[in-house]
């Protein structure tokens, strides 16, 4: 039987890199591309960025006039009367900013070829709902111009341009879910984007959420039927491993990531007051950037901790990885965390992990202390043993490679073509 | 007989690096060479030579009769002696003349008075020690930093020997009163109170150039015959930072030619004459006093301490900062007090302030940072280098025991 043909939509993809979607993009499609033959379209690509076996087309780099000759389809007109949007559709601010409610003019479904859209700004600027809907319009008429078996979408961004695609080509349709609006705001979190996730899931024929975390989300906050939820959790990178002395006596402590709220940057705060007082030698790194990061320096500056609590701003993978070679102790104290790569990432550095139980990446790293994310006493106890305690330490980190070797990429590709074939 | 002081504030901050986590226990220079030495010659060719060239004219073109004070911080001394020879040079012709008075002050322009009093002295004796080396003077008149000032301060200046303190003459303080003349504290009526006049020191300092100002433009002889209005007065008082002449207002502006002609203006007037800080001390009597029983100062529209300590990061580094002096000093280590002793220049904490407002123009003028979060972040992780190697001086002296 040949193999099927994957018309993949992304947004996030390197060289581009916000938070984990990227990565987990670009790490499921070489794995991918063993099982199926994959087509991705993304927003921007990188001529000089290839993927073997995967065909990236990115918008920027599209023809248009081609485009403008494929006849649209009943749904934009639906689409178009909607006059007015109400969003917080910025789920991943990096500066400091308020949530607006936006009041969009009447969207016009006419093909302009703004092409452009594409080419200059970040992927997730003040236009982004614009972007959202000119993406889903270019991709379904890209879609149209060829054969595919089964349309895989990445999170909200692609999830319009995925029922797009499915109405008109009646191709089945799997949104892979990364984060849920659940997630970014909260629960009681409602607007633009909660209702393309919800319209999406129940239109798709198949969701895979990347954890069980996430799973029960979707089915409990969401309505979706469980019997199309097909968990597949993310894999681990290969990644150069290497230790690096400190330069100073302490133990470091490291949290990684944005810093805004659903990665319990304020957590980790408390969690850092309660460690320093019990085991005044250790220093704490924040690293990353966001909405809270200036109210959370102030706030560590009143407890007193600022000399021990550092916090170094947004890091490129180099300083990432210097950072991990130094670390002692790996902390995510997520409020609700669909995955959690970067602790993978920390595993492979051979640095004990305290992780909150609401990731999903607690559900795959037995090798791991665990806490739930607001119980602040609980994991600043278990970072105190496992700076104290050297052989607690190692067993944690023993187990933790041993997790790893069954988190490949390898292994969740072939998760994901098993849903494939049950759709089919 | 009205005299007409002029006190010039000259100071320059060792500003710190963008010291990053990553620096901590490998890098212990902690100031931003090349961006202190660039902003000293702007400042230097901007400012000090063409006002110093000025200033020096006007004493000999009035014959001793122009008279002025300047009060310059240690660490300002040490940048020009490193950078700039020739201001150092234009400062001690200028003391050569006998007609130019220098203050005290904390070397390294510090709050050590707020958390120090042992280091607060230290400072002084340092400073009194550079001024004698090149002016050849022992000040007598004292100035803390940003005019920082209270009752217990004045005691406390007094009883180290100065005859005069200056203070900012704040409206809630004088009651309606004027601050054209002396004042003494409540708890010690030896020390005379030099009070600024605010509103004839800022028309100068900030007003010069404002379009928008009624009074613009502001011509000597305007200038002048509001002093003579003042002719009830003993003292009028006129503070500011000496870089009002070219570097705050430009040269383009006019403030050369201003000051260039203001003596000639003030002096028309054969009452009037112009005094150093301790000239006036010693020529009028005190007339009332000056109770300050909260601490205030002449930063910001609040004219009190919120400029350094306003919030939480502020507070934070100035008590960790104090807190390692016993453990520096007992090190015994000169070089790590001198890298401990410059992290306490005010302009750190200055850098700090989240105030908005107007307040927060000017402190994001002066602030070489992008943010008060980043230049606390740099202070701070400064800070926790100091700290690792005076901790291992501290381990190391332990063991011996």
């Amino acid at each position: 039987m040949r193999k099927p043909r994957v018309l993949m939509l992304g947004w996030e993809f390197p060289p581009i890199i916000n938070g984990g979607l990227g990565v987990a993009c670009l790490g499921l499609c070489k794995a991918l591309s063993q099982h199926v033959e994959l087509s991705m379209i993304i927003p921007k690509s990188d001529p000089n960025y290839v993927v073997n076996n995967v065909e990236l087309i990115g918008l920027n780099n599209v023809d248009v006039e081609n485009l403008k000759k494929i006849r649209t389809s009943k749904y934009y007109k639906e689409f178009a009367h909607v006059t007015t949007v109400e969003a917080n559709i910025f789920p991943y601010e990096t500066a400091e900013s308020d949530f607006d409610i936006i009041k969009g003019k009447s969207i016009d479904f006419r093909l302009d070829g703004n092409m452009n859209i594409f080419k200059v700004g970040d992927l997730y600027g003040d236009d982004v709902i614009n972007k959202v809907i000119e993406y889903a319009k270019f991709c379904a008429r890209i879609a149209m111009t060829r054969e595919f078996d089964i349309i895989h979408c990445h999170d909200w961004m692609t999830f319009l341009a995925g029922i797009e695609i499915k109405a008109l080509s009646g191709k089945p349709l799997v949104l892979h879910v990364h984060s849920l609006d659940y997630d970014r705001g909260g629960p009681d979190s409602r607007g633009w984007v909660y209702d393309i996730e919800r319209w999406g899931m129940h239109y798709a024929d198949a969701i895979i959420p990347v954890s069980r975390y996430t799973g029960s989300i979707a089915k409990n906050h969401y309505d979706v039927d469980e019997r199309k939820i097909f968990p597949v959790h993310n894999g681990a990178d290969p990644v150069h491993v290497f230790h690096d002395t400190k330069d100073f006596p302490e133990k470091l402590v490291l949290f990684l990531g944005r810093v805004t709220g659903q990665k319990g940057p304020e957590y980790f705060l408390d969690i850092a007051s309660k460690v320093i007082e019990h085991a005044p030698n250790s220093r704490f790194v924040m690293a990353g950037t966001g909405d809270k990061l200036r109210g959370l320096i102030e706030s560590g500056a009143y407890r007193q901790i600022g000399n021990k609590f550092h916090f170094t701003g947004f890091l490129n993978k180099e300083k990432v990885h210097k950072l991990l070679s130094i670390a002692d102790v790996y902390v995510m104290p997520s409020v609700s965390e669909p995955f959690g790569l970067s602790a993978l990432e920390a595993a492979q550095f051979g640095i004990p992990c305290v992780i909150s139980k609401q990731s999903g990446v607690s559900e795959v790293l037995y090798g791991a202390l665990k806490a739930d994310f607001w119980d602040v006493d609980k994991m600043a106890g278990h970072i105190i043993s496992l700076l104290q305690n050297d052989s607690l330490r190692e067993s944690v980190v023993k187990d933790a490679f041993r997790d790893l070797e069954n988190l490949t990429w390898e292994k969740a590709a072939e998760k994901v073509a098993d849903v494939y074939k049950r759709i089919l | 007989m009205p005299a007409v002081c002029f006190y010039f504030q000259v100071h320059q901050p060792y500003r710190l690096k963008q010291y990053s986590f990553f620096n901590i226990g490998n890098d212990h220079n902690y100031s931003d060479e090349r961006l202190n030495k660039e902003i000293l010659n702007k400042v230097a060719d901007k400012c000090y030579i063409p006002a110093n060239k000025l200033m020096l004219e006007l004493i000999k073109k009035f014959n001793k009769q122009f008279r002025i004070s300047y009060s310059i911080s240690g660490i300002a001394l040490e940048q020009f002696e490193k950078y700039r020879p020739d201001v150092l040079e234009s400062f001690i012709e200028l003391a050569r003349t006998g007609c130019v008075e220098f203050l005290g002050e904390t070397y390294y322009h510090s709050l050590s008075y707020l958390y120090s009093k042992e280091e607060f002295v230290r400072q002084i004796q340092l400073h009194e020690k550079k001024i004698k080396h090149y002016f050849n003077q022992k000040p007598v008149v004292f100035r803390n930093t940003e005019l920082i000032y209270n009752n217990d301060l004045a005691d406390f200046i007094q009883k180290m020997g100065y005859k005069a303190i200056l203070s900012e003459g704040v409206d809630n303080l004088l009651h309606g009163r004027t601050p054209n003349q002396i004042y003494t504290a409540p708890n010690n009526r030896k020390i005379k109170c030099l009070l600024k006049n605010y509103r004839l020191s800022d028309d100068i300092a900030f007003r010069f150039s404002n379009r928008d100002w009624p009074e613009y433009p502001l011509t000597a002889q305007k200038f002048a015959s509001w002093l003579h209005d003042a002719h009830a007065a003993d003292t009028i008082n006129l503070f500011m930072d000496y870089e009002t002449f070219g570097e705050h207002q430009w040269k383009e502006t006019g403030i050369f030619e201003f000051m260039a002609h203001l003596p000639g203006e003030v002096l028309k007037n054969k009452d009037f004459s112009f005094k150093t800080v301790g000239e006036v001390a010693d020529e009028y009597p005190i007339k009332d006093i000056y109770d300050a029983h909260a601490t205030i100062s002449w930063a910001d529209s609040e004219r009190d301490l919120s400029a350094w300590l306003s919030n939480s990061m502020q507070s934070e580094s100035l008590s960790k900062l104090y807190a390692l002096e016993e453990d520096v000093k007992s090190s015994g280590n000169k070089e790590l007090m001198e890298r401990w002793a410059k992290l306490q220049t005010s302009d750190i904490f200055y850098y700090m302030c989240t105030k908005y407002w107007s307040d927060g123009v000017v402190h994001k003028y002066f602030s070489p940072y992008n943010s008060p979060y980043d230049s606390y972040i740099y202070f701070i992780n400064a800070l926790a280098d100091l700290e690792v190697e005076v901790n291992k001086h501290a381990l190391a002296t332990a063991r011996v025991f």
